[in-house]
C-alpha cells in the first residue's frame, strides 16, 4: 500500500508509536513466532514511518540506529522521542550534556535524511511556569536544528504566545487525540511550522488514563466515526498549512494501533488526501 | 557442521544496584552521599575492602585490597564495618518490589542483582523495558536505591548490559543484537568465562571477543574439549538459561557459626565443624534425606571468603562419614594464616538415603556400625535431650 501522497502539496505518513510489541504477534499483526529483531521489516510493509520511543527510555546509541535504519526500506522515516531525561527526569546540571549526547546517538538517522521528527514530550506536571518556560527555551536552543515537535500534556500551555514563539522557531505543536480530562492539553488544529505538522492518537480512555499502567492507558478502539470526522476536520483543515504532516497512533493494545492506523489511512484516501 | 538451537524470543530485565552494600548504607545515611565510602571489618589486624563506593573506585580502591592501603589512597573515605542483615534486608525489600510483575525472578545472594523474565507479561504491564523503568522509578521512591536496567534477549546479555552502563544508566538489547554487543568487548568481561578459560585464551594471545568468535567450534574443540560448544554460544551471546522461578531454588541444609574470638587453632576449629556436622546430619536425618555434596564457607577476620565443596559418594546422613568429608573441605577452603570469623557447613543435593548395600562384607560392616552407632546417639539424644551424651571431640570446643 502506497501511504505517501501529496494534497495541497502536503504530504501525509501515518505510522504507529513503536512497533515492537510482541502482544502485536498474539492480535494477529505479525505472523506466529516473530521474532521482535524481525519486526520492523515487516512493520514497513504496512507503514512509512514509525515513532521510535525506545530512545526515550534510553539514550539512542549510534549503532543500534545505524542497524535500525539500514534494515527498513529506503524510503521509511523515522520519528524519535526525546530521551526522558530531557523531558521528565531533568537535571538542571547534567541535562546539557544529555542534549549533546542525544544528537549524537540520533546522528545516523539525521545523516541518513530519515528523521522527521524530534519528539519533545513534555508529562503534565510541567505546566507553564517561568521555570519551565525558561527550560523550554534553552532545551529548543540546544536542539537548534534538528526538527522538533513539542507535545505538551498539560493545559496552561494552549495559549497565543506559546503557539507564536514555536512558530517563531519553526517548532511544530503536537496536535493530540486523547481523553476529555480536566487539565489535559485540548485537541487543536493549530500548525506552528509549515514544514511539518504532528498528530498523535492516544486513544481516549478516560478511565485508564492515569492509572499508571499503560496497557490500560492506551487501551482504546476508534470507531469508524471517529477517525472520519478527523479526517474530513482537522486533518484536511491542518494540511494545506504544511508541506508535511505525521500521523501516529499511540493505543498499542491488542494491535489497536496498527488496525486504526490502516482505517485511517483507507479514510484519507478516500477523502482525497492521499493517493492509493 | 553449524550447531542448531532452539530459542524463543525472550524479555529479560536484569537489574543491578551498583556497589550494592554502599547504596544500602546510603540509603540509611544520606549524609554518606557523594562521598568515598569503604565497607570493610572493624578491628581486624589485616581488613580487607568488602564493598566501596564510585568515589573510592576511582581512588584506585578495589575490592579485597588491605584497608590499610585503602585508607592511604583515599584518606577522606568514610569506613564502615558492613552489616550483612541490611544488605539482606534490603534485597528482600527490592525483591518484593518486582514480584508483582512476574513468576520468575531469579536473585543472587544479597548482592542487588535481579533478573526477570518478563516474556509473557507485556499484554498485562506494557512493553519490558517500561516495566523496568518503573521498576527503577518504584525502587528509588520506596528504597532510595537506584538500579541499572537492562532488557536483553537471556540472561547473559542482560548482565552484560548493566555492566557496561554502569554506575548508573540503562541498556535496552533487541533480540538478534546479542553478538554485535559482545564483539567489541574484553572477553573477560563476559560472564561464565572462568580464570582457567581466561588463561587459556591468553596462550593463544586471544583477548578480545570478537577475535575468539572468528574461530569456529571444531577449532575450539581442539584445546578446549567438551567446553568447546559452550563457550562458542556464551562469546555469541547465546544463553539459553532459564530464569529460576521464585521458591525453586534447591534445597539445601545449612549451618552456621561465627567465633567470638577469631581463631586459627585447628583443633578448636574441627570441634566446632563437627558441631556443625551433627546440626546438619540431625536435620537431614529428620527429613530422610541425605547429602549428596557437602560445602564450607569460610570468612576471614580481614572480609575474604574462600568456599569450597567435595561431592558425597554416595549420598549420606550420617555424622561420621559427613565430618571426614566436611574436614577435607575445610583444608580445602583454609589456605590463609589470617584468622577465621565464621564458618558455614552446606549439604545439598538432597535425595532419599541410598538403598545400595555396600559390596564387600567388611565396608558394609563398617558402615553399618557408624549408623548404628548414629542411630544409638540420636535414641538417646531424642529422650534425654542433646546434652545428654556428647562426642568427645565437641567437649574440648
Amino acid at each position: 500500500m502506497n501511504t505517501q501522497t501529496t494534497h495541497n502539496s502536503c504530504r501525509l505518513w501515518v505510522g504507529t508509536s513503536g512497533y515492537s510489541y510482541t502482544e502485536w504477534t498474539d492480535a494477529g499483526f505479525y505472523p506466529p513466532g516473530t521474532k521482535s529483531g524481525a519486526m520492523l521489516p515487516l512493520y514497513a510493509r504496512h507503514f512509512p514511518i514509525t515513532e521510535l520511543n525506545f530512545t526515550w527510555y534510553q539514550m539512542p546509541k549510534v549503532h543500534v540506529l545505524d542497524r535500525m535504519h539500514r534494515q527498513a526500506p529506503a524510503g521509511f522515516r523515522f520519528a524519535a522521542k526525546l530521551t526522558r531525561t530531557l523531558t521528565h527526569e531533568i537535571d538542571p546540571d547534567q541535562w546539557r550534556g544529555q542534549a549533546t549526547q542525544y544528537r549524537d546517538g540520533i546522528a545516523p538517522l539525521l545523516q541518513a535524511r530519515k528523521l522527521v521528527a524530534v519528539l519533545l514530550q513534555f508529562p503534565p506536571s510541567f505546566v507553564r511556569a517561568p521555570q519551565s518556560r525558561q527550560y523550554l527555551a534553552a532545551l529548543l536552543d540546544e536542539l537548534d536544528g534538528l526538527p522538533l515537535a513539542v507535545e505538551f500534556r498539560h493545559a496552561s500551555w494552549a495559549t497565543d504566545r506559546v503557539f507564536a514563539e514555536l512558530e517563531r522557531r519553526r517548532a511544530t505543536l503536537v496536535t493530540v487525540d486523547e481523553p476529555e480530562l480536566p487539565g489535559l492539553f485540548p485537541g487543536l488544529d493549530v500548525v506552528t511550522n509549515p514544514e511539518l505538522f504532528y498528530i498523535r492518537f492516544h486513544g481516549r480512555n478516560a478511565k485508564g488514563w492515569r492509572s499508571g499502567n499503560m496497557q490500560k492507558q492506551f487501551d482504546y478502539d476508534y470507531g469508524d466515526d471517529e477517525l472520519r470526522q478527523w479526517a474530513d476536520g482537522r486533518i484536511a483543515k491542518m494540511a494545506p498549512h504544511a508541506s508535511t504532516g505525521v500521523i501516529f497512533f499511540n493505543n498499542h493494545v491488542r494491535a489497536q494501533a496498527p488496525r486504526n492506523a490502516v482505517r485511517l489511512i483507507q479514510l484519507l484516501i478516500a477523502r482525497g488526501l492521499m493517493a492509493d | 557442521m553449524k550447531p542448531i538451537w532452539k530459542t524463543e524470543d525472550r524479555s529479560i530485565i536484569h537489574l543491578n544496584v551498583a556497589d550494592f552494600a554502599v547504596a544500602v548504607e546510603r540509603a540509611v545515611d544520606s549524609r554518606l552521599k557523594d562521598r568515598p565510602v569503604i565497607i570493610a571489618p572493624e578491628g581486624a589486624a589485616r581488613a580487607a575492602v568488602y564493598d566501596m563506593s564510585e568515589e573510592a573506585y576511582r581512588n584506585g580502591i578495589c575490592k579485597g585490597m588491605a584497608l590499610g592501603r585503602a585508607v592511604r589512597l583515599c584518606r577522606d573515605a568514610r569506613i564502615l564495618p558492613p552489616h550483612p542483615d541490611r544488605y539482606e534486608h534490603a534485597m528482600r525489600s527490592l525483591l518484593k518490589q518486582t514480584l508483582p510483575y512476574s513468576p520468575l525472578i531469579e536473585t543472587g545472594e544479597a548482592d542487588g542483582h535481579l533478573f526477570m523474565d518478563v516474556s509473557g507479561s507485556s499484554r498485562l504491564f506494557g512493553p519490558p523495558a517500561d516495566v523496568a523503568w518503573r521498576l527503577r522509578r518504584q525502587v528509588k521512591k520506596d528504597l532510595g536505591l537506584d538500579p541499572i536496567w537492562s532488557v536483553a534477549p537471556n540472561k547473559l546479555v542482560a548482565k552484560v548490559a548493566t555492566r557496561l552502563v554502569k554506575p548508573d544508566g540503562e541498556y535496552i538489547v533487541g533480540a538478534g543484537e546479542e553478538e554485535s554487543l559482545l564483539a567489541p568487548l574484553p572477553i573477560r568481561l563476559v560472564p561464565g568465562i572462568e580464570r582457567d578459560d581466561l588463561l587459556r585464551l591468553q596462550e593463544f594471545n586471544l583477548t578480545r571477543v570478537s577475535q575468539f568468535t572468528a574461530l569456529s567450534l571444531e577449532q575450539l574443540q581442539i584445546p578446549f574439549g567438551a567446553r568447546a560448544l559452550f563457550l562458542y554460544q556464551t562469546a555469541r551471546g547465546i544463553d539459553p538459561s532459564p530464569v529460576l522461578p521464585m521458591g525453586q531454588k534447591p534445597p539445601k541444609v545449612i549451618a552456621d557459626h561465627e567465633f567470638g574470638n577469631d581463631t586459627n587453632d585447628r583443633s578448636f576449629l574441627e570441634s566446632i565443624l563437627y558441631r556443625l556436622v551433627e546440626q546438619v546430619g540431625d536435620r537431614l536425618r529428620r527429613h530422610r534425606r541425605a547429602a549428596r555434596r557437602v560445602a564450607v564457607i569460610l570468612d576471614y577476620s580481614d572480609g575474604m571468603r574462600c568456599a569450597r565443596q567435595l561431592a558425597a559418594r554416595p549420598a549420606t546422613a550420617n555424622d561420621l562419614t559427613l565430618f571426614q568429608l566436611a574436614r577435607r573441605t575445610l583444608l580445602l577452603a583454609w589456605t590463609r594464616r589470617v584468622r577465621i570469623r565464621h564458618v558455614r557447613l552446606i549439604c545439598d543435593r538432597l535425595i532419599f538415603p541410598p538403598a545400595q548395600l555396600k559390596l564387600f562384607a567388611d565396608e558394609q560392616r563398617q558402615t553399618q556400625k557408624r549408623d548404628n552407632l548414629v542411630v544409638a546417639i540420636d535414641s538417646i539424644r531424642q529422650r534425654f535431650g542433646t546434652q545428654a551424651v556428647r562426642i568427645g571431640r565437641t567437649l574440648a570446643a
